[in-house]
């Protein structure tokens, strides 16, 4: 009974849900549409509600290393007050992301935050490509002769001297990269859809965690 | 350590501050470097500019404050040509953070002001949905059972421009500009695939080249390259922005990072071929 | 003139402190570091709120009580922190595989396999030389692509039809070194919003 409960059911549920969206694609059945229309509005409020499993995750590691007084643990307390500073703004004025008060913490908080910590990255892609970026074979040789005519095609000092440059790079993208990428996108799909099908049947049981 | 050696190792400061100097330079002192403009961009561009007055269209930003120096420019080009075109723009966000970037998108393109644009009869905000290919589906299939009101908390009976969507096909073009690989294939998946819907993308360039067989196939009309895409745009829309002076920094940085690769690559070689000449 | 705005003055130190790891790492990029996962979480957790009230409760509200489903289903997922009825969470996660599955490999089969096969299968020959050269090399390209990705069958990597997925390999190799070349200008045209940012916005050095 437990095994039904804990195991088969769920595994049912993703069965009968799978199911009937993929049926919305190949049939017009009007209460497959209206059934797939329902389920499809459930699944945003769902969704809606795992996105709170972050800050649960983060306050049990935290508060656990504050209780512990572990390695840097004033900043775990910082990194807390921070998500109860941004929780408490977007839910008091009842307007959430649409209030001033948000909109100003978010502005001097997170955006310059965000958008550093992303692309600081540049740096390293400086120095990956000062330091790696070495013809030592025949395979390397493949990839540093497209990666300098597509940088010299994308850096624009390049073509406004040399329009042969901006050719060259879309050339490029319209034959090798198209040709390969296709070929890696239609493996992706086969094994993205051959995954899901098996998802579906209940033989891919990864999602439901430990036994 | 021979100087082949040396010059493979600078140090990681120097390295950076060279770049870092590179940024600063052309962003005070811009060359104005002339730009040609891509095919991708192009068709973007002609995709929007073949549709009637009062088309819908429904347009995501699939991108937040890591993406926004790049997809911003994207997003604001895109809708200045848009709203001169009187297309009827119904906006969402399928990133999390995509509701914030609405206010300073819009802050640049001001519809109001610029185009006499009106909100809930010319425009609406339905702000983030969670879900992403559920969001994109729900939207697509039928929005007036899945959204009972919009980012500013009007309901969406009392709003002009949803009462004239009745279905999918009441889209005529799907625009979207994503950092995220899953929203830009879920909006192939569900406005192109299920419902044949015409569908324009932009995406940060990295992305570029595993989604281009999307656009070789016919199922992306046009495809705005980050910010490349983004520069094109501000030029064919003539509305100079952020992306044409980005131009100049790439210019620099990139060169920048051509001659470290020349440097790394001369040094390697040299190396190589003096311990070669030492052993024989 | 330099900004007199705190919001300014906030978002320019932060800038600075999470560039500066690149350089060396620090106690201030680790402050910067906390305080972004601490606010991306809470703004998770409020865009979190935001959804359940307008997808969910405004339902309810409007006489559709079979949305307590869904937002029964979500408190659910919390289960998975209790030592003994974790497995309840199963349900909801159940609930979100089985949709999030079958609406995304529904389109994969046609804009992943058929379309871009159907975009394989036209005619070589174009109106021009280099048109026809261009149809062949992202001909060969796709078809040697995916033969280096076979890997149930050894005899196609060995032998006589070895050089097929080799020719494969250096293709997607070439490919790679095209998607390197883009992730370099990704990079830098992210950051240098943020310079334009430091030197208008913030120094008011620029316009």
């Amino acid at each position: 009974m437990s095994e039904v409960v804990r195991k088969y059911i769920p595994l049912l549920i993703t069965f009968i849900v799978g199911v009937i969206a993929v049926l919305d694609f190949y049939t017009t059945v009007p209460a497959i549409r209206g059934t797939f229309t329902v389920l499809k509005n459930w699944g945003i409020v769902v969704t809606a509600f795992a996105l709170g499993v972050g800050a649960v995750n983060l306050f049990r590691v935290h508060g656990k290393r504050i209780a512990e007084r572990g390695e840097l643990w004033p900043l775990s307390g910082w990194l807390l007050f921070m998500l109860i500073v941004f929780v408490v703004v977007g839910l008091s004025t009842g307007k959430f992301d649409a209030s001033w008060q948000y909109k100003w913490i978010y502005n001097a908080i997170m955006l310059p935050l965000g958008a550093t910590m992303y692309s600081s990255l540049c740096f390293y892609m400086a120095m990956g490509a000062y330091k790696v970026l070495r013809i030592r074979n025949i395979d390397s040789l493949f990839l540093f002769l497209t990666a300098i005519f597509v940088v010299f095609g994308n850096t624009p000092i390049f073509p406004a001297a040399f329009p042969g440059f901006f050719y060259t790079r879309e050339w490029i993208f319209k034959t090798i990269i198209s040709g390969a990428y296709r070929g890696i996108r239609i493996g992706v799909g086969i094994g993205a859809v051959v995954l899901g099908i098996r998802t579906i049947l209940g033989l891919e049981r990864g999602y439901l965690g430990r036994a | 350590m021979s100087a082949w050696e040396k010059l493979a190792a600078l140090p990681r400061e120097i390295v950076l501050t060279i770049v870092l100097i590179a940024m600063i330079v052309p962003a005070i002192r811009p060359f104005g470097l002339p730009i040609m403009v891509g095919k991708m961009s192009k068709d973007w561009y002609n995709t929007v500019d073949s549709l009637p007055e009062g088309s819908i269209v429904l347009f995501d930003i699939g991108f937040g404050s890591g993406g926004y120096p790049t997809l911003g420019p994207c997003a604001v080009a895109a809708l200045h040509q848009m709203f001169e075109k009187h297309l009827k723009i119904i906006i969402m966000a399928t990133a999390l953070e995509g509701s914030m970037m609405y206010p300073l998108i819009m802050e640049k393109v001001k519809p109001e002001k610029n185009y006499g644009a009106v909100y809930g009869k010319d425009y609406v905000f339905l702000g983030y949905i969670a879900g992403a290919q559920t969001a994109m589906a729900a939207v697509l299939g039928d929005i007036h059972t899945a959204v009972k009101e919009d980012y500013y908390g009007t309901p969406i009976d009392q709003i002009p421009l949803l009462k004239e969507v009745k279905g999918p096909e009441s889209y005529d073009l799907v625009a979207y500009l994503t950092t995220d690989g899953g929203i830009a294939e879920g909006w192939v998946y569900q406005a192109y695939s299920r419902y044949k819907l015409t569908v324009v993308g932009g995406f940060l360039s990295m992305m570029t080249p595993s989604l281009k067989p999307y656009y070789d196939a016919g199922a992306l009309k046009g495809i705005l390259d980050g910010i490349k895409g983004a520069a094109d745009m501000e030029y064919m829309t003539h509305h100079p922005g952020d992306a044409l002076r980005a131009t100049d920094i790439l210019s620099a940085t990139q060169t920048i990072v051509l001659i470290f690769i020349a440097i790394g690559n001369i040094s390697y070689w040299g190396a190589r071929l003096s311990k070669k000449e030492g052993e024989s | 003139m330099v900004s007199t705005d705190v919001g300014v003055w906030i978002a320019a130190f932060f800038t600075i402190v999470a560039t500066s790891y690149a350089f060396r790492d620090n106690i201030f990029f680790r402050f910067a570091e906390y305080t972004f996962i601490g606010a991306a979480a809470g703004h998770a957790i409020v865009m979190g709120a935001k959804n359940v009230v307008l997808y969910g409760w405004t339902h309810i509200v409007g006489g559709e009580p079979s949305y307590w489903i869904p937002i029964i289903l979500g408190i659910l997922i919390y289960t998975r922190y209790h030592p003994q009825y974790y497995w309840i969470y199963r349900y909801p996660i159940a609930f979100l595989v089985g949709i999030g599955v079958g609406i995304s490999i529904r389109g994969a089969i046609h804009a992943d396999f058929v379309k871009q096969i159907a975009a394989t299968a036209k005619p070589l020959i174009a109106t021009t030389p280099l048109g026809t050269l261009n149809n062949i090399i992202v001909f060969v390209g796709t078809i040697t692509a995916l033969t280096h990705f076979i890997f149930t069958y050894e005899g196609i990597h060995r032998g006589a039809a070895g050089w097929i997925p080799r020719i494969g390999r250096w293709m997607m190799l070439a490919a790679f070194g095209g998607a390197f070349g883009n992730t370099i200008m990704t990079r830098f045209s992210m950051y240098q919003g943020r310079i334009i940012f430091l030197l208008r916005d913030w120094l008011g050095i620029i316009h």
